[in-house]
């Protein structure tokens, strides 16, 4: 369970100004619900993830997960806390573009410092359910962009966060592509994994898996 | 006055703790003041992240100091060859009339500074953060206390007569000696040595009997009892000189620099005995019991080895 209790999220745009790019917010996200925020560029759904994923904290208001308050962790347990819990899928996949698809996959555990025996149970099982156990030891650069986002989403997957976050998902993406990440996320979803994405993708708006579509403009939500 | 690299290097590092250190004292008020963990308000997350700020500054200017402090030891025995009169470290310390005081204070700041150090670390392993309070009022007293270290310090540099003479650490450990020094030598180096050792054993049984308040108690007349021991007796086994009592010449090469070892052992020793009456940890009371001993074999070996060498005692 996610809260998000009474958030103002303000940034300084120089010693003057600020901007609210959050203004009142309260939001409750179930346990293996799918929840849609959309809204246009600037709307304020990017903030709401990052403070999810611990990235930021709220001006005022706080984040608790599970009962845990993550507005108040300091930075050593956030990271700790992002490590075990939140699988992030970015809209540009940021992936090592130099690196192998499995190196890339691999990387979330790199502070576990797991055994070797460990690390290859749980690359097959993610390159396998995702697919891409073809393209194991294939340089990122050298992939297709479905198949980098796939890459992206087992890097996400890796170390079986119970939320998984992605930032405009689809927005690289054709869409035959788009309706193949959609079946990744109900599949997800059948897992009982939380998912948030951000998007104004209208692909994701008619999807009779999607329990909350969330509108927010300018810091807002609209009811 | 005297100005030498090293003196130059004390004074811009002290002006950096103190533009530093100002910063932080104006934050630690602010945070000392207004923080409440439990509270989700705008002030309460600037504060925090003040917090990081004040904390990352105080954290290394501390960690520098500690190790300031034995430079200032060496800077004092490198003062020695040019000041008139001065054999080591203690004509530096006695040739103005800031130096006695100003050495008393670094160390009780080294402790201080060490306990800060260590509440930080304790602090920061905890998702509530429980002793940031305490961890800033700390500071706000060991500030005041590094402003007084820092006025001090720059006094005695800056009033060193390098054309006057000034006593030798031999007539200011000695009998003959007109200060508080040598009413220690009216007390006889067995009850002395009856005292240490008694002291020793009984931090063995509290060890083991894990009494942490009375450990840390005994840790802190350990320290009183080992620095008149080392002056009275087994200084003059580091030396094989029965006359000599300086507590600072064996930080000289002629010694293999062994005097640093001999502080080191013991303020670690010490300063994590007092820690645990604060901190219920077993770690620090091993890491503290582990260093004593350490301490007492070095300062054992002194005299055995001359007795075993010479069959006699000094």
């Amino acid at each position: 369970m996610i809260n998000l209790k009474s958030i103002i999220k303000e940034y300084k745009v120089n010693k003057n100004d600020t901007i609210t790019a959050l203004n009142d917010i309260n939001l409750t996200f179930k346990e293996g619900s799918v929840n849609i925020l959309k809204g246009a560029s600037g709307s304020g759904k990017s903030t709401i993830l990052s403070l999810i994923a611990g990235f930021s904290k709220p001006t005022t208001g706080e984040v608790i997960v599970d009962n845990k308050r993550i507005s108040k962790l300091p930075d050593d347990f956030l990271a700790l806390y992002r490590r075990e819990n939140i699988g992030f899928i970015f809209q540009k996949y940021n992936l090592i573009p130099n690196i192998t698809a499995k190196d890339n996959i691999l990387l979330p555990l790199i502070p576990n410092n797991p055994d070797e025996k460990y690390i290859n149970k749980k690359l097959d099982k993610v390159m396998k359910e995702f697919n891409i156990m073809d393209k194991k030891n294939i340089i990122v650069k050298n992939l297709s962009g479905g198949e980098q986002q796939r890459v992206a989403i087992a890097r996400a997957m890796i170390n079986e966060p119970k939320i998984i976050i992605a930032d405009e998902p689809t927005a690289n993406l054709d869409e035959k592509l788009s309706i193949e990440f959609c079946n990744i996320i109900k599949d997800l979803k059948d897992s009982n994994k939380t998912i948030l994405i951000a998007t104004h993708d209208p692909i994701f708006f008619s999807l009779d898996f999607v329990d909350n579509i969330i509108d927010i403009k300018k810091g807002v939500i609209q009811i | 006055m005297i100005l030498n690299p090293y003196i130059l290097t004390i004074f811009i590092l002290n002006g950096i703790f103190l533009f530093l250190g100002t910063i932080s004292f104006i934050l630690s008020i602010k945070i000392y003041l207004g923080w409440d963990i439990d509270s989700t308000t705008q002030k309460q997350y600037k504060l925090e992240k003040q917090s990081y700020l004040a904390s990352v500054i105080i954290k290394y200017i501390f960690i520098i100091k500690l190790f300031l402090f034995l430079f200032f030891i060496f800077i004092l025995d490198k003062l020695s060859i040019v000041i008139p009169g001065a054999m080591c470290a203690a004509g530096v310390v006695n040739a103005t009339d800031y130096g006695n005081s100003l050495f008393i204070l670094k160390l009780l700041n080294i402790y201080i500074f060490g306990f800060w150090l260590m509440l930080y670390n304790i602090n920061i392993k905890d998702e509530t953060l429980p002793y940031t309070k305490m961890k800033y009022g700390l500071f706000i007293i060991a500030f005041i206390l590094l402003l007084i270290e820092i006025g001090l310090e720059t006094t005695m540099f800056l009033s060193i007569d390098p054309t006057k003479l000034v006593d030798c650490c031999g007539v200011l450990y000695s009998s003959s000696a007109i200060s508080y020094v040598s009413n220690l030598f009216t007390i006889s180096p067995t009850i002395l040595l009856s005292l240490f050792y008694i002291n020793l054993a009984s931090l063995l049984i509290v060890y083991f009997y894990k009494q942490k308040e009375l450990y840390a108690i005994l840790s802190v007349t350990f320290l009183i009892i080992s620095i008149i021991t080392l002056i009275i007796f087994f200084g003059t086994y580091i030396y094989q000189l029965p006359t000599h009592h300086c507590p600072f010449c064996f930080l000289q090469k002629d010694y293999n620099y062994i005097g640093y070892l001999i502080y080191i052992t013991l303020y670690i020793g010490t300063f994590y005995g007092v820690s645990v009456a604060f901190f219920n940890k077993q770690k620090y009371l091993n890491i503290s019991f582990f260093f004593i001993l350490i301490y007492t074999l070095i300062v054992s070996y002194y005299p055995l080895s001359y007795y075993f060498i010479n069959r006699v005692w000094l």
